[in-house]
């Protein structure tokens, strides 16, 4: 590798471990702060060197690369696989940037080992990035799926040619290409098992192995077997045959066997991932019912220790409960009678994670990540929107602060324009209906802290992208444009935060609906669009002026002059009533103190969160 | 009157004179004309007989002359009866036509009630509208959206007064039908673009379906056709419910089966308009070709409407020549059926020449079209192959192209299996390479999906409904075997027409850049940095260059730099030229940076072919609405400059 190439690895390590260690036992509050600030300086430095290392070692090669040598190609190739492989993702962004440059080289040059290789790598990039899109139900996050897999697709293709393709490394390409092609969500889950079915014919043939010995087919096959074994949840549907059921259920058998050797070898006992996919096989075959399943994950979840932060431990105590809402969701009629246990379910789960050692956290993060989509409220469970802002605060600091002092200055906002225009936010329904004048002002100013808190909850889906120690590329910034859409499908979810949704949907939209995104939203349908205004004008006034967030975009402003340019918007992006307030010195400085009150607030919930 | 009815009354009577004699008998002295009529008696027949003998039958008036003489006026059996009758029926008529007339006024005066209504309503809308707009001048949305509203009143207004004058026009006979050349095509092209947009407001199905075409250009009113087909289209989308379905269907034949042969070139022409919509009641369907005359009840009191479209069309139906049928239900939906004779013109173009025995992919999954696609590629001498899914199409072109005999194009339809055309158009794209023809065939209108589909790398745009000359002319443009669409229609883009200059230090960037450019007809100039660029560009005539590839980082003078400089020249084109940056530093901060410089687009490096002809193509397609088609959502520019500036 180049010198910058590992310089730059060793930059994204380095901030990786940073944000691991985030131990502050012994730092008073000032010293707490010190340290966030510095970080962030520590932090600007290697985004600014980054690019720097990019700008000059990366870039003029790809400017030139088309009449890059092959040494050259290597060691981009080398550079890409230590950004993304099996053991860690430091930048999946630049991983695929690479690839397409060098599959563009290798559609020019009509290399096709190049061809199916660089197919295969971008097909896995871009695996990577569809993950995350989770709970994003939309046409959007299809494009991006179905680009994966046509990269798969193209070069598996190439299997009709395996006699004609003689290296076994390109080969083995083409294999993995197939297998991939089941990757991620089909509209046919039938379609899906076909091409698995098909894909294990291929790697079962004994001609295809004969003519690659060299090739590693039983985990080609063993993972084929897993990918058919994911499929067991959709078993239920209504599209698959006897025949297709049949099929997974070998599979499952097959992968759960090889766990239940691979565990007895080590002298464990089976992980608890085992034991419920059993007890799920049970019930998919008709064995056993939905409710004597519920009953076994209940037992299951129970017998877990509850000090115990390996994966399987994590998976006991988070995973399964996430899949028994799940099956209490699509069967909503057995969620009455099971109201205290889902109470107590969430009770524990929080216990366990204020109490998770630092190590890990990564990892827990994506735990409960699924364990959100699934969340049930019931009448006495933690509401789903405090479940998401104790997350942020847990593992997304840097989302919470900023949603915290978004919600602190539209407290501070709301409340004056609440005392000039009481009727101001009463084309919100549950506003309007408040006839007592301070009945109706705390509410409004509730409602704007939440606004605040839960407008950019669609960007826990995206954290390493948020984390990238480098400015975006544009198809990242594309993605990240999506936190407002899949936000809003979060909070669309439960009746309790329903009313927010619009507001994390909007706030990147202009005012007069000629920019920003996403298009779906309409403001002047929208009855939540004076909140959404508001949020979206504080969002942007702390997104420009907070050093942390300018490294993503490559603006900073001085609170001041954030508020002269956001005047210079008025009635395009902004609200010229809102616009028209900031005009206003005084209500500009009480905003001003609004963010900065707001802001040691967040640094201090931090803190004693640390402690 | 009373003189005719009283004239009429006297000649219908006939006198005799009667004698009667001293022993107390009488006889006939004298008889006229009408006697003899009345009696139908001859006169002679009637002199000296027994006046009560010949008159038995008669109603008989006595007048008394003098002590032996006397006057019968005789009438005929009946006839008091008969002329009392005739009076009722004539009071009769005149009673319905006083009915008439009456109803007639009523009718007009509904109608004048009515539109009084009608047109206030829109007026008032206006006025209103107009009175908030002004007095939130400063709140641009707002003024948008009362000049949306000023905009679909005025529409509304404008159809009302357009009924009306028809409507008279009809009443005074001045209506005179204007018969010229037309394309089937296009007139129902226009029509399904024109209906489309109302009924994916309602999340309506409209389905526009094309049986057999003999002849494409015809000669009739095309006007006067359109306003027959876009009322009734129209009323079947304002009568029928959100989610609804119409369903249109276009076909011809030879000639009318009521006729055995009809006179040469004559096309009968079939449209059949069935909607599920609210219906009509039997009572309402014979008075529908009645002017004034609307459905009324609690859903349709909210739909605009005159009541004389279905008027005019009748009546435009019958000048035509043609013949209008209605069925219909009650809370089920209704069923138009329009004949019309029209006459074939002769043929403008020729048929196009495709390169007979060649492959088409055609990936189209709806089963509604691809029987027709599948007719029309055969019917051409090519042979389809066809694809139900974005990852057959791509296996397919894969192997194929391995195998060295790719289809000479790729045909997209409506939907695929898997995923949408426009995704495996993008692939493709990259996986054929740019010369490669891929076509889409789709019912959206070309302006609003343009943007998308020229990104994706769509060749070339054909409509629907589908026409085969459309299909054939546009593939044969496509594969250069003339005859083909003009680039309006979406045909093969004309990069001979753009002036480039490329500005790149690197040798063997200059030579990939220049090939790629010259391969595709573009005329290219070079220059190795950004001085010598302003250089040529000062050189140059006013607006010889189209569109400037600019490197940037270069020696002497860097990128940015030039096109800054090129921006503050005082020249007509200084600020118009197209300028984009080609660079591998592809941080969204470099994208602000070129955007800053006054660059208007970001191209990547390494160079990719197909991005370099999609920003031609779009270059092409800004001339082109410069050039006089307006500007649509979804242009390079304005998509391009909301980038960038907004927050992450």
């Amino acid at each position: 590798m180049q010198p910058y190439q590992e310089e730059y690895i060793s930059n994204l390590r380095d901030i990786a471990e940073r944000s691991v260690q985030r131990k502050q036992e012994e730092l008073s509050f000032e010293e707490f702060c010190w340290e966030i600030a510095r970080n962030e300086r520590q932090l600007e430095r290697t985004v600014r060197r980054n690019m720097e290392l990019l700008k000059e070692g990366l870039f003029p090669v790809l400017d030139h690369l088309y009449e890059a040598d092959s040494e050259q190609l290597a060691e981009l190739l080398e550079f890409a696989g230590m950004l993304m492989n099996p053991r860690e993702e430091l930048d999946v962004g630049l991983f695929c940037q690479i690839h397409r440059a060098l599959l563009s080289v290798a559609r020019f040059r009509r290399d096709r080992r190049a061809m199916i290789r660089e197919l295969y790598w971008l097909g896995i990039g871009r695996n990577s990035m569809n993950n995350k899109l989770v709970g994003l139900e939309s046409s959007k996050s299809e494009e991006y799926i179905h680009r994966m897999r046509l990269c798969f697709t193209e070069a598996a293709a190439y299997l009709k040619y395996f006699d004609e393709i003689e290296d076994a490394e390109t080969r083995g390409y083409i294999l993995r290409a197939r297998a991939n092609m089941a990757l991620g969500q089909y509209k046919s889950v039938a379609e899906r098992i076909r091409i698995i079915k098909r894909t294990l014919q291929i790697m079962q043939d004994k001609e295809y192995q004969e003519k690659a010995p060299e090739l590693p087919w039983d985990r080609y096959i063993y993972q084929t077997h897993q990918l058919m074994a994911a499929s067991i949840s959709h078993s239920k549907g209504r599209t698959m045959t006897p025949q297709d059921i049949t099929d997974i259920m070998e599979s499952v058998h097959i992968v759960l066997d090889r766990r239940m050797r691979e565990t007895a070898e080590r002298g464990e006992k089976p992980p608890v991932r085992t034991a419920f996919s059993n007890c799920a096989i049970e019930y998919y075959c008709g064995l056993d019912t939905l409710d004597g399943l519920l009953t076994k994950m209940e037992r299951l979840t129970d017998t877990v220790d509850a000090s115990d932060y390996s994966t399987d431990g994590m998976y006991g105590t988070i995973s399964i409960p996430a899949f028994y809402c799940q099956y209490l969701q699509e069967n909503p009629e057995k969620i009455p009678e099971r109201e205290g246990y889902i109470e107590e379910l969430y009770h524990r789960i929080v216990s366990y994670v204020e109490n998770f050692p630092g190590e890990g956290k990564e990892s827990l993060f994506y735990y409960l990540r699924q364990l959100s989509l699934t969340f049930i409220e019931t009448s006495n469970s933690l509401s789903y929107g405090d479940f998401i802002i104790r997350l942020q605060e847990l593992f997304t600091p840097e989302i919470f602060v900023h949603s915290y002092v978004v919600g602190k200055a539209a407290v501070e906002f709301c409340g004056i324009i609440a005392e000039e225009q009481p009727g101001f936010f009463d084309d919100i329904g549950e506003l309007r209906r408040l006839q007592e004048p301070e009945k109706k002002r705390t509410a409004i100013l509730d409602y704007a802290m939440k606004c605040g808190q839960l407008h950019d909850v669609g960007k826990m889906n995206f954290i390493s992208l948020y984390k990238t120690p480098r400015q975006w590329f544009e198809e990242e910034y594309e993605m990240a444009h999506l936190h407002t859409m899949i936000g809003a499908a979060w909070l669309e979810m439960r009746e309790s935060t329903r009313h927010y949704a619009m507001v994390a949907m909007g706030h990147h939209c202009w005012y007069d609906g000629s920019r920003g995104y996403p298009e779906t939203y309409r403001r002047l349908e929208c009855p939540y669009r004076q909140m959404v205004d508001v949020i979206g004008l504080l969002d942007w006034l702390d997104n420009v002026t907070a050093s942390s967030r300018r490294l993503y975009t490559g603006k900073e402003r001085t609170f001041d002059l954030a508020v002269k340019e956001a005047v210079s918007l008025e009635g395009r992006r902004f609200s010229p009533i809102l616009t028209a307030m900031l005009r206003d010195g005084e209500i500009a400085e009480r905003l001003a103190r609004a963010f900065a009150q707001g802001r040691q607030e967040a640094y201090l919930r931090l803190y004693r969160e640390g402690r | 009157m009373e003189n005719m009815e009283s004239g009429s009354f006297r000649e219908s009577k006939g006198y005799i004179v009667v004698e009667q004699a001293p022993d107390g008998s009488r006889h006939i002295l004298y008889a006229d004309k009408a006697a003899c009529t009345v009696t139908r008696l001859a006169a002679e027949q009637l002199q000296g007989a027994d006046p009560s003998g010949v008159t038995a039958e008669l109603a008989v008036e006595r007048v008394k002359l003098d002590s032996q003489h006397e006057l019968w006026i005789l009438e005929p059996s009946g006839g008091r009866q008969q002329h009392v009758a005739e009076l009722e029926r004539m009071n009769s008529a005149l009673e319905a036509a006083l009915k008439s007339a009456e109803s007639a006024n009523r009718a007009k005066s509904s109608f004048l009630s009515s539109m009084s209504h009608d047109i206030r309503t829109p007026m008032n809308a206006i006025v209103g509208m107009t009175s908030i707009g002004l007095s939130h001048i400063d709140e641009k949305p707002r003024v948008q959206d009362c000049l949306l509203k000023i905009r679909t009143a005025s529409t509304h207004l404008m159809s009302l007064v357009n009924d009306v004058l028809d409507m008279s026009r009809i009443d005074s006979g001045r209506m005179k039908l204007n018969e010229e050349a037309f394309s089937l095509a296009e007139l129902i092209h226009d029509i399904a673009v024109m209906m489309r947009p109302q009924a994916v407001q309602k999340k309506q199905e409209l389905q526009i379906e094309i049986g057999r075409i003999y002849e494409e250009s015809l000669i009739g009113d095309s006007l006067r056709l359109r306003q027959i087909l876009v009322n009734i289209i129209g009323n079947a989308v304002k009568y029928t419910m959100d989610e609804g379905a119409i369903h249109v269907h276009f076909s011809q034949r030879r000639t009318e089966p009521a006729v055995q042969e009809e006179g040469g070139g004559v096309v009968w022409l079939d449209f059949v308009c069935e909607d599920n919509g609210i219906g009509m009641s039997r009572e309402f369907l014979e008075r529908i070709f009645i002017p004034f005359e609307r459905v009324s009840n609690a859903v349709t009191s909210k739909i605009e409407g005159t009541g004389l479209g279905m008027a005019i069309v009748k009546n435009l139906i019958d000048q035509m020549g043609g013949r209008i049928t209605v069925e219909s239900r009650e809370g089920e939906g209704s069923r138009f059926r329009v004949e019309l004779p029209l006459l074939s013109a002769p043929q403008g173009k020729q048929p196009a020449e495709l390169p007979a025995g060649q492959t088409v992919l055609v990936a189209e999954s709806w089963s509604g079209r691809i029987g027709q696609i599948m007719d029309y590629l055969q019917e051409g001498g090519l042979i389809p192959v066809h694809v139900q899914s974005g990852m057959d199409a791509v296996t397919w072109l894969t192997e194929v192209q391995y195998e060295g005999c790719m289809p000479c194009a790729m045909l997209l339809g409506q939907e695929l299996t898997d995923m949408t055309v426009l995704e495996l158009a993008s692939h493709v794209r990259q996986l054929a390479g740019r010369d490669f023809p891929i076509l889409l065939v789709s019912e959206q209108d070309w302006a609003h999906i343009e943007y998308r589909a020229v990104r994706a790398g769509v060749s070339a745009f054909v409509p629907c409904p589908l026409f085969k000359s459309r299909l054939l002319g546009t593939l044969a443009g496509l594969l250069g075997s003339g005859g083909g669409e003009e680039a309006a229609a979406g045909g093969q883009d004309d990069f001979s027409r753009l002036h480039v200059l490329l500005v790149e230090d690197n040798e063997m960037n200059q030579e990939i850049a220049m090939e790629l450019l010259s391969m595709i007809g573009v005329q290219v100039e070079v220059t190795d940095n950004g001085a010598l660029a302003v250089e040529a560009f000062q050189a140059s005539e006013e607006g010889h260059f189209d569109l400037i590839f600019m490197d940037v980082q270069m020696p002497v003078m860097n990128g940015y730099e030039a096109t800054s400089n090129i921006r503050r020249l005082q020249r007509g084109d200084a600020q118009s030229v197209w300028i984009v940056a080609m660079t591998a530093n592809a941080f969204v901060e470099d994208v602000r940076l070129s955007k800053e410089a006054g660059m208007n687009e970001h191209c990547s490096k390494p160079i990719d072919p197909e991005r370099l002809q999609e920003i031609l193509r779009g270059r092409l397609a800004v001339q082109e609405r410069s050039a006089g088609k307006q500007p649509q959502p979804g242009d390079f520019g304005d998509k391009e400059a909301g980038r960038g500036s907004t927050g992450p």
